[in-house]
């Protein structure tokens, strides 16, 4: 029920002005928008006026904007009654008020409201006389039905007259009988009914009418005079219907345990699809409620019984027999417990065309639905096939019970909240795959940025490769620069540029130191074949480092070592920094392995290169002590020099390695430049932690791995 | 609608109300004669409960054929005087294989007269013919009872198809003799228009039953003849 559109009990005509303005009415306003109320309520005041009504009444009109609705419609009542009184003496008109009359009884008290209406012989006819009344929607309704109607003229006429006659038969026995009976007044209008239908089928008025016409004609009849006094015949005050509406009421919820095994019918309470259709024949019998006109009733019904037996085909696989329909039939009514059951039955019973009920299919299902309710209030523990025992603790409530019904009612509730959570739940889904793919796109995006990036800086390098810078290394420095170092020995190693310059020269020595260990070469042939490491190792190191400008540095060196093979380049870029680390045999076998791969390009930071370069830093200073004396004496003087490796890093190769990365990002590091970076270095100290806050982290990595080796 | 136009013959409304013990039969009677099938699994028709046929009388009239079912589970007995209240003709079915569902028809009778009077037609029907060796009442007995109390008694088999149009049209039949008749003596609202139907004189007694019987006998079961006097 929870997410069903209620139907509306009432239909949209009657919710609407009975001015027939559009917009929506209200009781209170006696069915009128609250403007044509107050349209309506200034011109009765001004024919009051006119008519010189006492002044008293003209001053309770007055005030009446003034009060709050009930109270003006209580006022208004006064009025009316007055009017009512004033009317019977003067055998006047009747008065406009007629039309004000509220039509639905739950508005006004029902005995109230009663002795209202009777004082009004208010037939149709008589009352569209009266000009100045308006005619309610449902009436002009009527109108426009009586017209649309395929009778004769005269036929209609006197089918209105008739409609006056009932009318009228009935507001008078209403009024005038002092003991009143029901079925005296089911009689009398079951014998208009007859009579009417008498003249329809023998008057010469209706002659020419089809049988269809008169069926329709007959129709007619019975539903205006029967909306028309809805409110006199609906359960009457002086029937006990209202009292057995209540107790079927009461009844039918102390048996509410009842399932639908109790009553051996096949509705699969559980079942979704059964469970709408079970909902749609309780919306149907419990609108039931809401017509005025018994054959609208009985329609009614019989739409309910139709989903029934729709439910029932479902669930049979055939068509149902009674067997399977009426126990149906009282589930239904047990799960809807219709109001005014009673008072609706009677109604039916007493002032529908008799036929209606006795034959035909609306008269069908209306007697299972009687049935049904007579099984309801007489059931007992052997109709329902349990003990008298069970039943009576079922009954008082002293057994606790859990119907399939209720408890599919309870769970719904919660299957609703699942599934929304579901929903729910599949969108977050949903909406994180598409962040996930979002990201592998992204990720591969980058991939191939990265790719193209060194693709073009690959072709650029290929095109524009670093030929340039040898060239401006004037040869006959060489000489003299090794002459000077030679000379200066560790001294001159302080020096900037020459420690960049050979850091080059001691990376290879270190390669040929690892290479050769057993071999112990003269310092030309050590530097030769350096070159041939070189041009292997150093290739890698340039791809590695294309950004940083030692780089360049170490080209230089090359250049100094004049490498035929400087010019191929492969990409390989975790040697460089494995170099440092790891055994230098181990780095150079991996160094050839993974020669022309892209596959560590995520690694080609400058790191690599500044710590290459920080070692490189360090270590030519040492190795340009023993550069000479290594090639003499082999490995094992390393440790000697690391010491002075670790000083230096605290204090130059810091700054030295920052100074690059920071100040130029490109190539082309001239010679003039480098001693610019030099003094610049000095100057700056502080700014190193900002700008390269990695790579002194790197450093420190670098030295780390360093500095046990070194120490061994 | 009760009234029916006078300008092209009358046309009669009848209410007739299948009674009998559950899974005797009933709907599969009127499943058979409404749509000549057996199996309800390939049926049309949304419901067998209410079903309205148009019967041609042999005589050209022509008639309305309401025919209720009603539930047939022992619980459900209580509520039968709701179902026949105004009817013409009640059909009341048993199993021949069941000697209980005989039982049942029994007291149905006895209700029926109780309430009704002869103002109702009866007819007992005999049931499952088809399944004759395991039959529990014998067509004598059943004959015999349905004598004493003024109804007729058919015997059909709805599977195999055997007597069920004969037994509606017996039905429409008798139930056309008893509307004559009670046209004469009662002006009962229900059925006013018919003035189209010929006068039938007869008592509402067993004589009238006989009259009928031999009619319908005649006329379209020849077969069936034997269950008359």
């Amino acid at each position: 029920m929870a997410n069903r559109a209620p139907m509306l009990r009432i239909g949209q005509q009657d919710l609407k002005c009975r001015q027939g303005c559009g917009y929506y009415g209200n009781t209170q306003f006696d069915g009128l928008c609250s403007k044509c109320f107050r349209e309506r309520n200034d011109k009765q005041r001004k024919k009051q006026r006119a008519s010189e009504y006492h002044e008293a009444a003209n001053s309770a009109g007055g005030s009446i904007e003034r009060r709050s609705p009930q109270h003006s419609l209580s006022l208004d009542r006064v009025k009316k009654k007055q009017q009512q009184q004033q009317q019977h003496e003067s055998d006047s008109s009747p008065v406009a008020t007629a039309s004000t009359m509220p039509r639905k009884k739950f508005t006004v008290p029902a005995v109230l409201q009663k002795t209202l209406k009777n004082t009004f012989p208010a037939a149709v006819a008589q009352q569209q006389q009266h000009q100045p009344r308006i005619p309610s929607a449902t009436e002009s309704q009527f109108m426009l039905q009586l017209r649309q109607l395929r009778l004769p003229d005269d036929a209609k006429r006197k089918l209105k007259s008739e409609i006056q006659r009932l009318d009228h038969e009935i507001r008078k026995y209403m009024n005038n009988h002092s003991s009143k009976n029901v079925d005296e007044l089911s009689d009398l209008v079951q014998n208009a009914y007859t009579r009417f239908a008498d003249i329809v089928h023998n008057d010469a008025r209706f002659e020419i009418a089809t049988n269809e016409d008169r069926e329709s004609a007959i129709d007619f009849f019975e539903k205006v005079v029967m909306t028309q006094n809805h409110n006199l015949l609906f359960s009457p005050y002086f029937t006990t219907d209202e009292e057995s509406d209540i107790k079927v009421q009461k009844r039918i919820r102390q048996l509410s345990w009842i399932t639908s095994k109790h009553l051996d019918c096949s509705i699969d309470e559980v079942n979704a699809e059964a469970r709408d259709l079970v909902y749609n024949a309780i919306s149907e019998l419990v609108g039931i409620d809401s017509y005025y006109s018994p054959q609208e009733k009985l329609l009614c019904t019989v739409r309910c019984c139709r989903h029934i037996f729709e439910l029932l085909k479902s669930s049979k696989g055939g068509p149902a027999s009674a067997d399977d329909f009426l126990p149906a039939l009282i589930f239904v009514v047990l799960k809807a417990n219709p109001v005014r059951l009673h008072s609706n039955l009677n109604f039916v019973n007493r002032f529908t065309i008799a036929s209606r009920v006795m034959s035909g299919e609306g008269g069908y299902y209306f007697t299972n639905l009687c049935s049904a309710i007579a099984f309801i209030e007489n059931l007992n523990n052997e109709s329902l096939s349990i003990g008298a025992d069970e039943f009576e603790s079922l009954m008082s409530g002293a057994q606790a019970f859990s119907t399939p019904w209720e408890s599919a009612l309870l769970a719904c509730e919660s299957l609703h909240l699942i599934s929304e959570n579901m929903k729910c739940m599949e969108q977050l889904q949903k909406r994180n795959t598409a962040i996930s793919n979002g990201i592998k796109d992204f990720e591969r995006e980058l991939l191939e940025f990265q790719r193209e990036v060194t693709e073009k800086v690959d072709t650029v390098m290929a095109k524009a490769p670093l030929t340039l810078l040898p060239i401006k290394t004037p040869p006959h420095l060489i000489a003299q620069a090794r002459a000077h170092l030679a000379q200066d020995g560790v001294e001159a190693a302080v020096g900037h540029y020459s420690s960049n310059l050979l850091s080059g020269a001691h990376n290879q020595h270190s390669l040929i130191a690892a290479k050769g260990k057993e071999k112990e070469k003269p310092v030309e042939e050590a530097q030769l074949e350096a070159s041939h490491t070189l041009s292997l190792k150093d290739t890698s190191v340039s791809s590695v480092g294309r950004l940083s400008p030692l780089h360049h540095q170490l080209a230089q060196t090359d250049q100094l070592f004049a490498s035929p093979l400087f010019n191929n380049y492969t990409p390989f870029d975790a040697v460089s920094l494995l170099e440092e680390s790891s055994e230098h045999a181990d780095v150079l076998m991996l160094g050839h392995e993974f020669q022309g791969g892209l596959t560590n390009i995520n690694y080609d930071f400058d790191l690599s290169d500044q710590s290459g370069d920080n070692s490189v830093a360090d270590d030519p200073k040492l190795n340009l002590d023993e550069f000479d004396p290594l090639a003499q004496r082999g490995i094992p003087k390393a440790p000697v020099v690391a010491e002075t490796s670790v000083l230096d890093t605290t204090l130059d190769s810091l700054i030295d390695s920052d100074v690059p990365a920071t100040g130029v990002l490109l190539p082309s590091p001239l010679k003039p430049e480098v001693a610019n970076y030099r003094g610049f270095s000095n100057f700056d100290i502080p700014s190193i932690s900002c700008n390269t806050g990695d790579f002194s982290s790197l450093n420190q990595d670098v030295n780390d791995p360093g500095q046990p080796t070194n120490n061994k | 609608m009760s009234s029916r136009g006078t300008s092209a013959g009358p046309t009669l409304n009848f209410k007739a109300v299948l009674l009998g013990e559950g899974c005797v039969g009933k709907t599969s009677l009127v499943l058979r004669y409404i749509e000549d099938k057996f199996n309800t699994h390939h049926l049309s028709t949304l419901q067998a409960s209410f079903v309205t046929k148009k019967v041609t009388l042999p005589d050209e009239r022509r008639a309305l054929l309401n025919i209720w079912d009603t539930a047939g589970q022992e619980r459900f007995h209580a509520l039968g005087p709701i179902y026949y209240r105004g009817s013409d003709g009640a059909l009341l079915v048993y199993d021949i294989t069941d000697q209980d569902s005989f039982q049942k028809v029994k007291s149905w009778v006895r209700e029926l007269k109780q309430m009704r009077g002869s103002e109702i037609a009866l007819v007992i029907v005999g049931n499952k013919t088809d399944l004759e060796e395991q039959r529990a009442i014998s067509y004598e007995t059943a004959l015999l009872y349905a004598q004493t109390v003024g109804a007729q008694y058919v015997e059909t088999s709805a599977k195999e198809n055997e007597g069920v149009h004969d037994l509606f049209e017996l039905l429409t039949q008798l139930m056309v003799e008893h509307h004559g008749s009670k046209q004469q003596n009662d002006t009962n609202a229900l059925r006013l228009q018919n003035t189209g139907l010929a006068p039938n004189a007869g008592a509402i007694s067993i004589s009238d039953d006989t009259d009928a019987d031999q009619e319908s006998g005649s006329a379209s079961s020849p077969n069936r003849s034997c269950c008359g006097i």
